[in-house]
């Protein structure tokens, strides 16, 4: 196999998928009465990433046959579609979502422990396999990974401006997020035991294997070492950018009145 | 102006402290001010000590093949040069700016905590004598600043010179956490009304990121030296190959400390720089925002570049190109800043003053060890450089010309405030440019000496063409460099006896401190301005045309913070960033392959039954505190001291699990399980111990009545330590008892 074919005949053409995106996208359209902002753009590129991260030799690659393309997919699951998604949602003020009537779910805390989590469990290595040779579990994972990863992005960007943390509370969030998905990134770059044995003695087609063992010259273990990596690096940048955005939202934010102006009247 | 604050009265403290007379005085002080220039002298001093070593190493390298040092003392001296510059001049002299100008910046009345900043202070000095200390000891410690193991190890470096370099790095460590800890809850909880976080001055804005820095990066470096010491002193092993450890572990663990160093070094004086610039361009800064958030941007990062420093271990591809795109990354940050400094000065009306000087020196060389920096980001080109007087002219270039550069920016931009007296200007000149050429002419050279092939850390070098010539420039550079120190101190002596009085605000600058009068009252302020923006002191006088044209705002809604808990919960991170290290090198010997003697011997059931009694002394002391809110003092100490007997319990079922592998023969050298489980544990229960204390004194305080007014901070601050403690012992526990033990 070459890049070319491995590029252009690994796409899955999951009908139920597409119908899924496009579904999406048009009810995307009816909640924003048919206009398009720049919001939009941030909904439309998260459901383009999620189409790509299920649909694109990404997914076919991360079904036991790259443990650094699952992580990929993962990472795009959970920290890049949710953002975006929510990010293209109108901003609400007034009605709730189906969120609001559970309190637990809502606590900063607990939507923290799920975005952390949601790395930390489907790495555990008998999830990790399971999810990648069993086309079921690797949907409720897929869909768990998502569904977390809204959670946790939720009272960042969620489009329920009151119930988002005040930027420097955010901030601590974000950072301490970043450290706990460090850890597993560290440790998987580092184990010396294999953390998803699947993608160790894999079973797919040997043509694959030709290009990416002898080709790339890219042995399992590089491959793991390679996973951890997206794992520990790529994802501090995600949070740093959200950090950062923060920080913009912080100096923005109009102060309160002062209790006693200066002198009344004045104007620059 | 009839909008004023009164300063809160003075606390018995500062009373007490009155007392002391003369010399006794500046011992005794717990005066920010005061222990801001007792850092700041002693750093001078080091800074003199650290500085002939340098001198005394470029005598050595002005020829080839000179025998004027044996190799032993080379290596003694460029070890004591990097330590002493590193631990003991450039972090102490921006913790002493900050020490005393962050309070000033903001309208407080002191730090948080004056006690606590003392002590901070005293253990610079202890921890400076204790490293000089092993000259007397059998010779100072010659592995390197980062005592890279194994050679840092009892095979290779036998003398106690490595012992006494830990001892003292963990003295000063204890010392700068301690002060970060306290720099922070000042800025959280005592800044002047008005003075939101928005405001802050950029000097006192880095430092704050800084501390956070510090909390978290030093904490790496104490586990590492911490394992080292058990290493020497308790023959382990987890830093000798030969006996199964790993000596790739150590360089993770102080580079994980070391990258962040880099920036603990730098950011205060990107502070003093984004301070002195403004106020001689006569412009605001440029982009305040992206300044600030930058600075955040570089702190976060510089957690993640830490492998750049072991491009040549061989660590992997894979890891080499990861790291070499963050570390590219972290230019961004500071390229930004470098920016913002710059269109500060574009269309400004500059005041060349001999601060000023320094700092657009600072702009063009810090840029340049940047962008040397840079190329080591290229992993090629490291392998290639690394460990030649490229590096060392790089970093140089970072830490003379970048943070040295901004320190006497500093210096002379603030002399004025401290002592009432203007620097000379003239005699100021005459420094500046004397350091300029001697810093040059002393590691420009070394680019080029690097790019031949030099190598540092070798104390002589062979006669090849051009090396001799560039090396007596780079010495002849540094004498230069070595003699400007001399003009500065007869600077600075010439300018206490005879300078201009400087009056309040000499330079018409715009941050609070000059608003105080110079030197500033013991009490700092008498009346504070109304702080309506980022320049309280320009609006003061302009109010035709203030900073901020909309209405005057303000944040009330942060309240006050206390900052007792502020406090507590940093130096909880820091503890937590402390045993995440350790439980990583516990992971890190247990979890692999290799026979592990010793861990078959543990009993999950029978530990289990005191971590019960851990976990119910937390749930006593919430009962206690419950029982305090609600008046019930009596239940209040029924509950204390049910919370120190199950305390007691677990430390009593800890010594028996000791007692019971000790029996069996275990000890910290037996294997690297049990190095790290003594490790682990052992400094656990270290501090169980501390709280079990804490809990006493809060029993003693009880029992004085302390609490029956319904005051409940203290109990709550040392609560939130012993659930601390309870919580790292349930990591530890799953850890050690559920997770690794092999059945």
């Amino acid at each position: 196999m070459t890049i070319q074919q491995l590029l252009l005949s690994t796409w899955d053409w999951n009908s139920l998928l597409i119908a899924g995106c496009i579904a999406a996208l048009f009810f995307y359209a009816i909640l924003c009465g048919l206009k398009f902002s720049g919001k939009s753009v941030f909904f439309i590129t998260g459901v383009v990433l999620f189409f790509l991260a299920l649909d694109s030799p990404i997914n076919f690659l991360s079904k036991g046959i790259l443990f650094s393309a699952h992580m990929l997919q993962h990472l795009m699951l959970v920290l890049m579609v949710p953002p975006l998604i929510l990010l293209g949602l109108p901003n609400t003020r007034n009605h709730r979502d189906i969120l609001s009537y559970v309190p637990l779910v809502k606590h900063p805390l607990a939507a923290w422990l799920s975005g952390v989590g949601a790395m930390w469990f489907w790495h555990v290595p008998a999830f990790c396999d399971a999810a990648a040779s069993n086309e079921l579990i690797h949907t409720v994972q897929t869909f768990s990974l998502l569904f977390l990863g809204l959670l946790f992005w939720r009272p960042i960007v969620g489009p329920r401006v009151e119930e988002r943390l005040s930027p420097l509370i955010g901030i601590l969030y974000l950072f301490s997020a970043c450290i706990g998905c460090s850890l597993l990134g560290i440790w998987i770059t580092f184990a010396p035991v294999s953390v998803c044995p699947v993608f160790m003695n894999p079973t797919a087609s040997r043509g694959v294997f030709a290009m990416i063992r002898d080709d790339w010259g890219l042995t399992p273990a590089m491959d793991q070492q390679i996973g951890g990596l997206l794992m520990w690096v790529p994802p501090c940048f995600v949070y740093l950018g959200a950090i950062l955005i923060l920080l913009s939202r912080f100096y923005r934010q109009p102060e309160e009145v002062f209790p006693f102006p200066l002198k009344k009247g004045r104007k620059k | 102006m009839n909008e004023t604050f009164a300063n809160p009265p003075s606390v018995e403290i500062f009373r007490a402290q009155k007392a002391a007379q003369g010399l006794f005085s500046w011992i005794a002080t717990v005066d920010h001010k005061r222990i801001g220039i007792l850092y700041l002298l002693t750093a001078f001093f080091f800074f003199g000590v650290g500085g002939l070593e340098a001198l005394v190493m470029r005598l050595q390298l002005a020829k080839p093949n000179n025998h004027l040092l044996s190799p032993d003392a080379y290596d003694q001296l460029f070890t004591m040069h990097g330590t002493t510059m590193i631990f003991l001049v450039v972090m102490p002299t921006l913790i002493g700016f900050a020490n005393y100008f962050v309070p000033l910046m903001i309208g407080a009345r002191d730090m948080a905590f004056p006690r606590l900043n003392a002590m901070g202070y005293w253990f610079f000095p202890f921890g400076g004598l204790l490293l000089h200390f092993s000259l007397l000891a059998g010779g100072a410690p010659s592995v390197g600043w980062f005592s890279y193991a194994p050679l840092s190890e009892t095979p290779f470096a036998s003398s106690p010179g490595v012992d006494y370099w830990i001892l003292a790095l963990f003295a000063l460590g204890i010392g700068s956490i301690s002060t970060s800890i306290n720099l922070i809850a000042t800025v959280l909880a005592l800044r002047a009304p008005g003075m939101s976080i928005r405001r802050l001055p950029l000097f006192t804005w880095m430092v704050f990121v800084n501390s956070f820095l510090l909390i978290m990066a030093m904490p790496a470096l104490n586990a590492a030296i911490i394992m080292l010491f058990i290493d020497r002193q308790l023959n382990a092993h987890f830093f000798l190959p030969s006996h199964g450890g790993s000596a790739i572990l150590w360089q993770h663990f102080f580079w994980t400390f070391g990258h962040p160093e880099v920036y603990i070094m730098v950011l205060p004086a990107f502070g003093i720089i984004s301070e002195v610039i403004p106020v001689f361009s006569r412009k605001p800064i440029f982009g305040y925002e992206f300044v600030a958030g930058s600075t955040v941007a570089i702190a976060l990062l510089s957690f993640g570049v830490w492998a750049h420093h072991m491009f040549a271990v061989g660590l992997g591809q894979p890891m080499d190109i990861f790291f070499a795109a963050t570390s590219m990354m972290i230019a961004v940050p500071t390229g930004v800043k470098v920016f913002n400094w710059s269109a500060t000065l574009w269309g400004g009306s500059i005041r060349l003053t001999t601060s000023m000087l320094f700092a657009v020196a600072f702009l063009l060389q810090f840029t340049l060890g940047g962008l040397s920096g840079v190329t080591f980001a290229v992993v090629p080109v490291d392998w290639q450089v690394t460990d030649t007087y490229y590096l060392v002219a790089h970093f140089h270039y970072v830490l003379f010309g970048g943070s040295l550069f901004g320190v006497f920016a500093g210096i002379y931009y603030w002399f004025s405030k401290m002592t009432g007296r203007l620097l000379s200007e003239s005699i100021g000149k005459v420094h500046f440019w004397l350091t300029v050429i001697g810093f040059n002419m002393a590691f420009f050279v070394q680019h080029f000496l690097g790019l031949m092939g030099m190598t540092r850390r070798v104390y002589t070098y062979p006669d090849f063409p051009g090396w001799g010539l560039l090396n007596l420039i780079s010495t002849i550079g540094a004498f230069i460099l070595g003699f400007s120190v001399l003009v500065l101190i007869w600077n600075i002596f010439v300018s206490l006896r005879r300078g201009a009085t400087a009056g309040d605000n000499p330079w018409n600058a715009w941050t609070l401190e000059w608003a105080a009068s110079s030197p500033p009252a013991e009490h700092n302020f008498d009346q504070l301005p109304p702080i309506h923006g980022r320049r309280p002191l320009w609006d003061l006088t302009h109010p035709e045309n203030p900073d901020e044209s909309e209405t005057f705002k303000k944040e009330s809604a942060e309240g006050k913070k206390d900052k007792n808990k502020i406090g507590m919960m940093c130096f909880i991170a820091s503890e937590a960033f402390f045993f995440i290290m350790l439980l990583i090198a516990y992971i890190f010997y247990n979890f692999s392959q290799h026979p592990n003697p010793g861990s078959e011997w543990l009993n999950p059931l029978k530990t289990g039954i005191f971590t019960f009694c851990l976990m119910a002394s937390s749930f006593t002391y919430w009962l206690a505190e419950k029982k305090l809110e609600s008046k019930n003092h009596k239940g209040f100490l029924v509950w204390l001291v049910a919370t120190l007997a199950f305390g007691g319990a677990f430390m009593t079922g800890q010594a028996m699990e000791y007692w019971e592998l000790f029996q069996k023969g275990l000890r910290a050298g037996t294997s690297l399980f049990s190095a790290s489980f003594f490790m682990v544990t052992g400094l656990h229960g270290l501090h169980v111990m501390i709280g079990l204390v804490a809990l006493l004194i809060v029993l003693a305080m009880a029992l004085a009545g302390d609490f029956k007014t319904g005051k409940i901070g203290t109990v709550k601050t040392i609560g939130l330590y012993w659930h601390f403690v309870d919580a790292v012992w349930i990591a530890v526990f799953t850890t050690i008892y559920l997770v690794g033990v092999r059945t």
